[in-house]
């Protein structure tokens, strides 16, 4: 085991993977010689060589294009997007024509495209978004967000090995912020698994990403007794886990960064009323930002983005319920 | 109507002083949801008194927030029945709660009683377990019984599950109970069906049971010719009319009852204990049958009325009575009742005594009877309209011979064509 912020974590398993198998290969802007916008992949052109570590030019359709052009002649790109917002360029070719490949044409399209995403450093609208439901909707795509720097490394390896295009989304603000122990070598986390974060018997808290760590701050400081389910992978969901947790404290919080409607929290809430309602012993709840683009104004983003205090009153609420 | 401010914009709606002896009164129905809009005067609840039923029209204009008193529930004059919002927008009705959201959590709202909304789980532990939900204390939001609280409920022993029963101190008697027939009652009975004695009923039963412990009832009934109030009656009916009074049998008999209760006091009179109350004026109560009960407006001083206005008062009372317009005060304060079930063709009856009274008469229906008319030696057999007056009296207070004389003075000045 290694001590590794998610960041370092995500450059390990890359170059882990890429060691491990020569069809692995990154592509993105800036990635070679500058080492990405974040340094994921700092370092990476010295020891992969150019031809693994491509720097594309400012066009994302045509990075998502070549990528699945390589994967169809059966490499495994591995795509940044230098923000998640910036997908929005190349979507036709993830969404119509890598997404659905396979059930046209029986071709496999083993591509993973890297999404730094998420808000709270004055970003504003266009570097700040948490775009995972845009791919929630399409069929095809696997959808991954992990919380932890053992998950980032583990799920990023799996996408990888995955025969299907993998949406990985990485929350920017876990980057330095959040590390911890990762084991070294080869690691993968199963994609479709949820984690139980922390066990309770009153209430659960459903979250991804960087709401995971706000729901676990939250239940810490309340001291009561929450369960936190960290998803993992929001495509597959982890059903099984979700029904256990909610019919077992028949109260649910989901809470997500992304914006409210039709999110990803959304589709976890009918999951639950559906399959879950004779245990339910409160109305499913959900802390989310509310349906605006993400402001630059820092009081104002702060107003928009869930915090810790409004993460703690949707607890109590609903505890008291 | 009282009401009064207690904030900016909220207005009380409490139980009004309906007449100098009504000291409380019991919710019937809320016309109004909270949430609803009412307009001023607009019925808001119906009350029961233990005199009349009245409408309560509302204070202002303005929405419902808050019941503060349930059906059923009994409270004094000027207690707070309701709270009306009058900074409501006109027309606003508003949903009971504010839709709960995680996020932008509400200021605390006047909290909404939820302790009879149960969530799924918590129903279905009940009904495992045996659980009668109403004796479950509710720690949530508003009484909200949750599943922690149904779980504490059961660990500490409620529920069904029966206590393990204390070993007998003596060995089992070898006797046996009688073996209980296998139906019960209602099942000879037949299907039924069970209702709750309206607040009316209830009093009702309550007075005619009471005056029946009280009183020591005597009948005493005459027969009366009523030609010639018949015909006096079709001579002045016709003007009365275009007066707007309808002119009844019972009225003439009223104007009698009057005269008679003035040549015998003892009628005109109350038992208080072990005294005997004379009263100098004649109010005079009139049984009044209601869709679903029975009240008695009182006729104040009805011996200084003419035949007319006689007529008139129990046409005007008799009008509210079943409009439901009665003030508490129009019921109380009689000295002497008559009832008038006869229009259904009845013959006789034996009334029971309005307390504390001392008398009641009952006139019943006038049908043609072949009568023996004409003095000695000069019979015939002809008809006429008779009727039978009824008269219940308190033996206590009065002796058949008096009660007789009533009458007899009733039925000579009727046969006659009246006292006027």
């Amino acid at each position: 085991m290694a001590e590794m912020t998610y960041l370092e974590a995500i450059s390990d398993a890359l170059r882990t993977e890429m060691r491990r198998d020569e069809s692995v290969f990154c592509l993105g802007e800036d990635i070679g010689a500058l080492g990405g916008a974040f340094k994921a992949t700092d370092g990476f052109a010295e020891e992969f060589g150019a031809d693994r570590v491509l720097d594309m030019p400012l066009a994302e359709t045509a990075i998502l294009g070549t990528a699945t052009g390589a994967a169809i002649e059966g490499m495994r790109p591995v795509c940044e997007m230098q923000f998640a917002d910036f997908i929005a360029c190349g979507f036709d070719q993830l969404v119509n024509v890598a997404a659905k490949l396979h059930y046209r044409q029986g071709v496999a399209v083993p591509i993973v495209v890297r999404l730094p995403s998420g808000g709270g450093f004055s970003g504003g609208p266009f570097h700040s978004q948490n775009p995972e439901a845009w791919f929630l909707q399409t069929p095809g795509l696997k959808v991954v967000t992990p919380a932890t720097a053992e998950d980032a490394k583990g799920l990023l390896a799996s996408a990888i090995r995955d025969p299907n295009p993998v949406c990985f989304l990485e929350h920017k603000g876990l980057y330095r912020h959040v590390r911890g122990e990762v084991p070294e070598g080869e690691h993968t986390v199963p994609i479709g698994r949820a984690r139980v974060a922390r066990e309770g018997s009153e209430m659960t808290a459903i979250a991804y990403g960087s709401s995971v760590h706000l729901a676990l701050e939250a239940a810490e400081q309340l001291d009561e007794d929450i369960e936190v389910i960290d998803l993992r992978s929001l495509c597959p969901l982890d059903r099984e886990a979700i029904l256990d947790s909610a019919r077992k404290m028949g109260k649910v919080l989901i809470a997500h960064e992304a914006t409210r409607s039709c999110g990803a929290g959304a589709e976890v809430a009918a999951l639950i009323g559906e399959e879950a309602f004779e245990d339910l012993d409160a109305p499913v709840r959900r802390l989310t930002t509310p349906d605006v683009p993400i402001p630059f104004s820092p009081p104002l983003e702060q107003a928009v983005l869930p915090q810790l205090d409004d993460m703690k009153e949707a607890c109590r609420e609903l505890l008291a319920y | 109507m009282s009401s009064s401010r207690t904030e900016a914009s909220i207005v009380e709606v409490s139980m009004p002083q309906m007449g100098v002896s009504v000291a409380e009164g019991t919710i019937v129905e809320w016309r109004k949801r909270p949430g609803e809009w009412v307009e001023a005067d607009e019925p808001i609840c119906d009350v029961s008194t233990d005199k009349i039923d009245v409408e309560i029209p509302s204070p202002a204009s303005g929405r419902l927030e808050r019941i503060l008193v349930e059906p059923g529930e009994t409270v004094a004059v000027g207690t707070v029945l309701a709270e009306l919002d009058t900074g409501a927008e006109a027309g606003e009705a508003q949903a009971e709660e504010p839709r709960p959201e995680g996020q932008d959590a509400e200021p605390a709202a006047p909290e909404v009683d939820r302790s009879r909304l149960y969530s799924p789980v918590v129903r279905r532990i009940a009904e495992e377990e045996g659980v009668d939900l109403e004796q479950v204390e509710g720690g949530g939001v508003g009484g909200r019984v949750r599943k922690v609280d149904l779980m504490a409920f059961l660990e500490n022993g409620g529920g069904a599950k029966e206590e393990p029963e204390e070993r007998p101190l003596h060995t089992e008697s070898p006797y046996r109970p009688e073996a209980q027939p296998v139906g019960s009652a209602e099942d000879l009975t037949g299907p039924t069906r069970r209702e709750q004695m309206s607040p009316m009923r209830a009093q009702i039963a309550r007075h005619m049971l009471d005056s029946r412990r009280t009183s020591a009832h005597c009948t005493t009934i005459v027969e009366v010719d009523f030609s010639r109030v018949a015909r006096q009656r079709e001579e002045l009916r016709e003007s009365m009319a275009r007066r707007g009074v309808n002119l009844t049998y019972l009225a003439f008999v009223a104007r009698e009852a009057v005269a008679a209760l003035e040549r015998h006091p003892a009628f005109n009179a109350s038992i208080e204990g072990e005294e005997i109350v004379y009263h100098d004026q004649v109010n005079l109560g009139i049984a009044v049958a209601l869709e679903n009960g029975l009240i008695v407006p009182v006729i104040r001083q009805a011996q200084q009325l003419s035949l007319e206005g006689l007529a008139a008062a129990i046409g005007d009372l008799a009008a509210r009575a079943r409009e439901k317009r009665l003030n508490p005060d129009d019921v109380q304060g009689g000295t002497f009742t008559i009832t008038n079930p006869g229009q259904f063709g009845a013959v006789l009856a034996t009334p029971i005594i309005n307390q504390p009274q001392v008398a009641i008469l009952d006139l019943e229906a006038i049908v043609k009877r072949a009568v023996v008319v004409g003095s000695d030696g000069d019979d015939s057999i002809a008809i006429r309209p008779m009727s039978y007056l009824c008269m219940s009296w308190d033996h206590r207070a009065l002796d058949g011979a008096e009660a007789a004389r009533f009458l007899a003075g009733m039925k000579e000045t009727l046969e006659e064509g009246g006292s006027e």
